[in-house]
């Protein structure tokens, strides 16, 4: 019983790790841009594709694509923010929701177009291993996916704290106003941020890709669990985030370990709108970053 | 005054001669197919821009109702033999009340959140169909018994008989929204969707308004499950609480022009028949290009003309026909 909840909960953790890369990027750009990007998932997707056909094609190690998938990402996540995003600003909920709506909606059926429905798996010389540590299984792509982001996560901390455009970024998130007084310039500050958030949303991909089926749709379970999590992380707040992130996938592999194979996504929503009831303000409550 | 101005009431009644002589105009009945269509999404449209467009709560979980009140007349017809049309009303009031509980969790988030959380209820619902059998069928579904021309049991024998209830369904919403409009009850929504906070300090008890019209939203999206399953003869948890439903639902009003009585007939007219003429040239094959189209539509829509196309055919029939709001300002300029 206890080496069955403490596999559930390792399971959950090394998961949650992808999961935690996708909520800081939704947290990040609603953070600074205060908008949400419903297309987060889609970016994760392409990210998975990437990785995909460098290691169909060219026979890259998927976590050795992450130094294609990443800059490629950023730079994408820079156009979106100038040519999508930087439109909607300031226009109120609709324009701002349904514009990365659309986004999400037109990636996902352009992928179904280009790549077709099939489930892509790639095999590597360490998709089937896994260490054993006294009864607890622990497979090593998901144990190499979790480690890379949790020090991916460290880096943007990092980042945030201590370089000139990080602190930047969080006082544009603070205030924005005033942040424009202080001379910050808002264009770059906002394609920055949301360049990074989807070069992370691509690592969250490339790391998926050792032992996660791509797939057109494969972004919306990725992204349904990013927002859960920014909402009981406390919108906006990147360490809320990558604590929820974690937790959502502890709760989703108790879930299945405890209610049922199928009833991961039952735990995760229900968890979330009882959330909503105690706590709407997340569970990280302030802009403690 | 140019005093030629067309009463907005004649519009209204050509186009409900059109909509009522339509079909018979139908060469078969692919086309009446898709008229069925454009009558049931605009319905289900009308009903979500009075909570979506009116008072701008941005729902994308509106299949929680559609789904509730196709499994509400069927579970009915089915294990007790009870009228679909009875079922329908049945329906509606069961996706009414569990507006309440779901209005108040997710009115507590606004904006992006409220659509989330939103988009989870319906997930929740879906899944708890699909995983408790002793509820409905589980994953599996049922078909509806087929009875031949059953008026009664809402199954007829010829396909323009769906499309003038269908109709009909949108006449309703059509009318509610209008008297919604016109009524205290129109301004406050307007007042709040505009913006929240100004509105409940000017004395508008914003939580009671949100939840009236969810709940009058929600009943209409309820008989509109009710219906589609009846004209589909099979229920499951996806086809009933699918997603698409609720993007939709959406889409149309946006597309035709959010918070707009007739916004929402216009965006499904528009993407209906896009999706129809793609799906005769290019055949079934294809997936993806439907909400391809769709998508660049609608982001189309947002970057270039955000209140929608209804936009468009004002400006054009007050150029043709001298009317609307010109007019107006030179009788107030005096």
């Amino acid at each position: 019983m206890l080496i069955t909840l403490a596999q559930a909960v390792v399971n959950g953790l090394l998961i949650g790790g992808i999961y935690a890369l996708v909520s800081i990027g939704v947290t990040l750009i609603f953070g600074v841009v205060k908008v949400v990007n419903f297309a987060q998932g889609e970016f994760v997707m392409l990210g998975m594709y990437v990785s995909f056909f460098l290691a169909t094609r060219l026979g890259m190690d998927p976590i050795v694509s992450l130094v294609v998938s990443v800059p490629v990402l950023f730079v994408l996540g820079m156009l979106l923010q100038h040519y999508l995003i930087r439109r909607v600003l300031g226009l109120g909920d609709m324009p701002q929701i349904f514009l990365t709506f659309a986004l999400s909606l037109l990636m996902m059926n352009v992928a179904l177009m280009a790549f077709s429905a099939n489930y892509r798996t790639i095999q590597t010389a360490y998709s089937n291993l896994a260490l054993h540590f006294g009864g607890l299984y622990v497979p090593v792509p998901k144990l190499i996916a979790f480690a890379v982001a949790m020090g991916l996560s460290a880096l943007l901390w990092v980042f945030l704290k201590t370089t000139d455009l990080g602190k930047a970024m969080r006082a544009a998130a603070q205030n924005y106003d005033v942040a424009m007084l202080m001379g910050i310039n808002p264009d770059r500050v906002f394609a920055v941020a949301v360049g990074i958030a989807i070069a992370l949303a691509g690592a969250a991909g490339s790391l998926l890709m050792a032992f996660y089926p791509a797939y057109p749709m494969v972004g919306q379970v990725f992204v349904l669990m990013a927002f859960v999590a920014v909402v009981l992380g406390t919108l906006g707040n990147v360490t809320g985030a990558l604590i929820a992130g974690l937790m959502m996938g502890v709760a989703e592999s108790l879930g299945i370990q405890f209610v049922g194979a199928d009833s991961g996504m039952i735990v995760v929503f229900v968890m979330f709108l009882v959330t909503l009831m105690i706590r709407p303000n997340g569970l990280f409550g302030g802009w403690a970053r | 005054m140019a005093g030629t101005r067309i009463p907005p009431g004649v519009f209204v009644a050509a186009l409900a001669v059109v909509a009522v002589a339509a079909p018979l105009a139908m060469p078969t009945p692919f086309y009446v197919d898709i008229m069925i269509r454009v009558a049931l999404f605009s319905f289900i449209g009308v009903a979500w821009n009075l909570l979506g467009g009116y008072a701008k709560q941005l729902s994308l979980g509106h299949a929680a109702f559609f789904g509730l009140g196709a499994y509400t007349s069927t579970i009915l017809e089915v294990n007790y033999g009870v009228s679909p049309w009875i079922g329908m009303l049945a329906g509606g009031v069961v996706a009414a009340a569990a507006s309440l509980p779901i209005g108040a969790m997710c009115f507590r988030l606004r904006g992006p959140y409220f659509a989330i959380s939103t988009i989870a209820t319906a997930q929740v619902l879906m899944l708890l169909f699909l995983k408790f059998r002793g509820l409905a069928w589980g994953a599996e579904g049922t078909t509806i018994p087929n009875l031949g021309d059953a008026p009664l049991m809402m199954q007829f024998a010829a396909k323009a008989a769906y499309y003038y209830v269908a109709l009909a369904l949108l006449a309703v919403a059509l009318v509610v929204t209008w008297l919604i409009e016109r009524s205290w009850m129109g301004y406050y929504l307007v007042a709040l969707g505009e913006d929240e906070d100004a509105a409940e300090a000017v004395g508008v008890n914003v939580p009671r308004i949100k939840r009236h019209v969810f709940a009058i939203s929600a009943f209409l999206t309820g008989l509109a499950g009710t219906f589609y399953i009846q004209y589909i003869y099979f229920i499951d948890p996806n086809t009933a609480f699918s997603f698409n439903i609720s993007v939709e639902a959406a889409l149309v009003s946006i597309v035709g022009g959010i918070g707009t009585l007739w916004g929402p007939v216009l965006g499904t007219a528009l993407l209906e028949v896009t999706s129809a003429l793609l799906q005769s040239w290019l055949g079934a094959g294809l997936g993806g290009v439907q909400l391809t189209i769709y998508a660049l539509i609608l982001m189309a829509v947002i970057l270039l003309r955000p209140t929608g196309l209804i936009g468009l055919l004002t400006d054009a029939r007050d150029r043709l026909f001298g009317g609307g709001k010109r007019t107006k300002e030179v009788v107030f300029d005096g």
